[in-house]
């Protein structure tokens, strides 16, 4: 086995791989927030009924 | 820098060019050099360190006044609150590890929000107090430039997500393999590891797998130049988040799952001897104590209100998970749960033998239990019953131990395949290996078997 690492110094080793490693998530953030907004889309009132169960107020 | 004079300067802490821990009257104090002073003045005054001491996520501190030497324009002192047992990564089991590196990023995070990120992300920064995870290296912190991505995610791969992901796919068991790699395990080491199939999920590709590829590649430099952002170490240090989150390990069997539910040892074997312990220990005085083959904890949990601190250790990894999540859902705060093979103990490990403690040098306690034990460590094991005694006496002032006779269903099964080679291992044979260390105070027969208890004194 080879430990290529070995001379690879920390930091700008994994740079370019944190850059490309941001695009990644960036692109699956997208489309879980365009999946997101369709499933919305279609069943939209169960959403919004938790949302509105959210903020507790007291009794009066 | 110059030593201040009468300390003696922890062997663990040579890594960190701005500062060190030292002992002084056998409390440590953390050195703080002059390198730091203004990354540690952010950490202070911008109210980083506030908020994260008061969600207890880090260890609080004062800083030393009373002592004009410890303060110059060179170095200044700060005293962090003392923490009673250390553990180390490879004791601990699968969610002591995942809470451990959640503690991290979540720290990282909240880091950012006050202008500041974590320099490295070693497990070694963390340590259990109180039942919860707690960053104890309050000079990690380091002024957050936007333009730089994380210095310490390699560091946070190889120490967390490799020890996570082996103990996932591989074995439980493999948290001991850090021990190993204590400064992190060669990512593609892990690679020939795991199995095919890890490789097809997103992240395990993304934070393992891909290292090797990028080295490989002629990009490097031009890439380089581009500058990281905000936006970006956002979305690594919450994917990394929620990538950790979402771990689980496979759902194990303990090796003891069936033991309390086997012949004799019932419902009302364990009632009994919860009694008797209770009542033996009742006659001793003690704060501390060290579960020896603690199992489940079902004794630590029983003595968490007569003790200050409980250290429960077992070789099970999975029976140390159980008991963990158990203290961590009940918010029980006084109870250590460490994974170690007490037949080989945790050595003294790293640079010159001493940068981390063996488990003797750091599990000293009143009073040492060893319930149902002494047999798998001396015919299971092969360990005389003068050494099992001696090694005792070097954990605690006090001794409550069980011993399973040979007439005994549990010894039977150990020595049913083999020869039986262990003459002197009977009541009389075990009361003269132990009266080399211990007194002998009380003994008394479990009833319903012929197990006996003796509470004894060290001499």
């Amino acid at each position: 086995m080879h430990y290529t690492f070995l001379y690879l110094d920390p930091g700008s080793g994994s740079y370019v791989l944190q850059v490309i490693i941001a695009a990644i998530l960036g692109g699956l953030m997208f489309f879980k927030n365009f999946w997101l907004k369709v499933k919305s889309f279609f069943i939209k009132p169960k959403v919004k009924q938790e949302d509105a169960e959210e903020p507790e107020q007291p009794a009066s | 820098m110059q030593l201040i004079p009468g300390t003696e300067k922890y062997p663990a802490s040579y890594r960190d060019r701005d500062g060190f821990i030292f002992k002084y009257n056998n409390q440590f104090y953390r050195c703080i050099n002059k390198t730091y002073f203004s990354q540690y003045q952010h950490l202070m005054d911008s109210g980083l360190y506030d908020l994260l001491v008061k969600k207890k996520w880090l260890i609080a501190h004062e800083e030393v006044k009373d002592k004009p030497e410890w303060n110059s324009e060179e170095y200044r002192v700060i005293y962090p609150q003392q923490i009673a047992y250390v553990s180390y990564p490879y004791e601990w089991s699968f969610e002591m590890w995942k809470d451990a590196a959640l503690l991290t990023l979540d720290i990282a995070l909240t880091a950012m929000e006050k202008g500041m990120l974590l320099k490295d992300a070693t497990p070694f920064n963390i340590q259990f107090v109180q039942g919860k995870p707690v960053f104890i290296d309050t000079l990690s912190f380091e002024l957050y430039d936007a333009a730089k991505p994380w210095i310490a995610y390699r560091q946070f791969c190889e120490c967390f997500i490799a020890p996570l992901l082996l103990q996932k796919y591989a074995d439980a068991s493999m948290n001991h393999f850090f021990q190993l790699y204590p400064n992190g395990i060669p990512l593609q080491l892990v690679q020939e590891l795991l199995p095919a199939k890890a490789k097809w999920n997103v992240h395990n590709y993304m934070h393992v797998y891909l290292q090797g590829k990028i080295k490989t590649s002629k990009r490097n430099a031009s890439t380089a130049q581009q500058p990281f952002s905000k936006p970006k170490m956002l979305l690594l240090l919450n994917g990394l988040h929620g990538y950790v989150k979402k771990m689980q390990v496979k759902p194990a069997k303990t090796i003891w799952d069936d033991y309390y539910t086997d012949t004799i040892l019932s419902k009302q074997y364990l009632d009994e001897k919860a009694k008797l312990v209770q009542s033996l220990l009742k006659k001793i005085p003690f704060q501390t104590v060290i579960d020896l083959g603690a199992n489940d904890g079902y004794f630590s949990l029983l003595l968490k209100d007569k003790a200050s601190a409980i250290v429960s250790a077992d070789s099970d990894v999975n029976c140390i998970n159980q008991l963990y999540l158990k203290i961590k859902n009940e918010k029980i705060s006084n109870i250590l749960p460490v994974v170690s093979a007490l037949h080989t103990p945790s050595p003294s490990i790293g640079w010159h033998h001493t940068e981390r403690m063996n488990f003797t040098e750091r599990f000293k306690g009143d009073v040492v239990l060893a319930l149902a034990l002494v047999h798998h460590l001396a015919i299971a094991n092969n360990v005389p019953l003068e050494m099992i005694a001696q090694w005792f006496a070097a954990l605690g002032n006090y001794l409550l131990v069980e011993f399973v006779p040979k007439t005994d269903d549990k010894v039977k099964q150990l020595l049913q395949y083999r020869q039986d080679i262990f003459d002197d291992y009977h009541s009389t044979g075990f009361e003269k290996a132990f009266g080399n260390y211990f007194d002998i105070l009380t003994k008394a027969t479990v009833p319903g078997t012929e197990r006996i208890l003796y509470l004894a004194k060290k001499r």
